[in-house]
């Protein structure tokens, strides 16, 4: 099956599209000297745990139905299956904690951090980003075309000749809260939102809100990962100990998801408690989560912020982890195909 | 011949669409209930590739019934998804 039915009816081709803006308007937040990393940008050495999570959370999100930030989403559109893969995600970010230190004492310690703007200046690692962008745009297009069905657009009734001031503004109405957006429009509002929350505090990611959370759950059954090493000297969707608190960027960003899920499909007349009937469903749910948690844990974040916001910081490892999803989601979707 | 796949989200509606269209006797239709959006695209998508023409119809918030009609004639899958997008009314 196609990545883009994981990823919304928006079409796979969204991604590579936000990305691209993302990048662009990463250009105008100041950057510091050429000597060290920017401030808060997702770039972190090119360690085999990069690659192994990538591949973990390709697995996972396949077998669970969707990845992390869709996994809440879904819990706001009603999904209980997603409920069941946030219980796996929690899990999984615990092992990821329990076993962190291993990974970076084999692995992210020893291995280089590439950021391009140091090898390639800023110039040259911005086109360089954007003409892979480019590459990969079109090779998704062709993909799409090939194998996949064509992009499904849910337009709504037919619009009525709009003539009064009221029938104005329902049309917006309609148009912003009710149908689907156009995933180019989708796209630039991400990639804007991630440019301004960059500018503000430091690019998107659900992942290490979710580690406090699990941190803190699995420290009332008395388990402690204790001291995690090296975290400090790099700032992605690092595990963290304790939830930071109700009022900051990254809980608004989690508990937003889900609330501006539920809203989104209560407009769309869409929401419905959708129960799974088989055993096995459940099952996927909570292993795919699990994969999904202990995947993100050691590679420092999930399809948002290890990819979409690791791409437009300008370093590799947001590549390296994209190769690790292409890959795991082809096993996973092997996987699903046998488990009808 | 009906087939309930409420619960099940993506590629299964569309797979146990296709496998119950395997078992259906001919001169019935099939008729799909799902909850899962999705699947508005890809189970047309599969039944035009194998000669069926589809219905969707909305149930209610968050629920379709689709229904399938075996046709004469090859059917262009693109054009057999486009004209369900037309009809189909998200915002209901």
């Amino acid at each position: 099956m196609s990545v883009s039915a994981h990823i919304g009816p928006l079409g796979a081709r969204v991604v590579p599209a936000a990305l691209g803006l993302a990048t662009l308007m990463a250009r105008m937040v100041p950057d510091p000297s050429m000597g060290e990393l920017a401030p808060k940008i997702h770039v972190w050495p090119l360690g085999a745990n990069v690659l192994i999570g990538g591949l973990l959370f390709g697995v996972g999100m396949v077998v669970a139905g969707g990845c992390i930030s869709g996994t809440l989403w879904r819990i706001g559109e009603g999904y209980v299956g997603s409920l069941v893969a946030l219980g796996g995600i929690l899990l999984g970010l615990e092992g990821a904690a329990l076993s962190w230190n291993w990974w970076w004492e084999n692995s992210m310690s020893r291995a280089p951090l590439i950021w391009l703007p140091h090898s390639l200046g800023h110039m040259g690692a911005w086109i360089s980003v954007m003409a892979a962008l480019a590459v990969l745009y079109l090779l998704t297009y062709w993909w799409e075309a090939r194998r996949a069905g064509p992009e499904v657009r849910f337009p709504g009734q037919p619009q009525p000749p709009l003539v009064t001031f009221e029938d104005r503004r329902l049309a917006l109405w309609n148009r912003l809260f009710v149908q689907a957006w156009p995933a180019s429009a989708a796209a630039v509002a991400l990639s804007l939102l991630n440019v301004t929350a960059f500018a503000f505090d430091h690019p998107l990611g659900v992942t290490g809100e979710l580690s406090g959370w699990s941190s803190r759950a699995f420290g009332l059954l008395g388990l402690y990962p204790g001291r995690l090493e090296g975290l400090d000297q790099f700032s992605g969707c690092n595990l963290v100990d304790a939830p930071p608190g109700l009022l900051t960027n990254t809980f608004m960003l989690d508990v937003g998801l889900v609330f501006g899920a539920f809203a989104a499909s209560v407009m769309a007349s869409e929401f419905k408690i959708r129960v799974p009937r088989q055993l096995l469903r459940y099952l996927q749910s909570a292993m795919g989560g699990t994969l999904m948690g202990y995947g993100s844990g050691i590679a420092l974040g999930c399809t948002i912020g290890a990819f979409f916001s690791a791409i437009p910081s300008l370093g590799l490892n947001g590549w390296l982890f994209g190769l690790g999803l292409l890959g795991g989601a082809f096993v996973g979707s092997q996987i699903i195909r046998r488990l009808a | 011949m009906k087939l309930d796949v409420r619960g099940e989200i993506c590629p299964y509606p569309m797979m146990r669409t296709v496998d119950a269209l395997g078992k259906l006797p001919p001169n019935e239709e099939l008729e799909v209930l799902t909850d899962h959006a999705p699947a508005l695209a890809t189970i047309p998508w599969e039944a035009s590739k194998r000669g069926y023409a589809v219905d969707v119809e909305k149930v209610r918030s968050g629920e379709w019934k689709l229904t399938l009609r075996k046709t004469q004639g090859p059917l262009d899958p693109i054009a057999v998804v486009q004209e369900i997008t037309q009809k189909t009314n998200m915002g209901g």
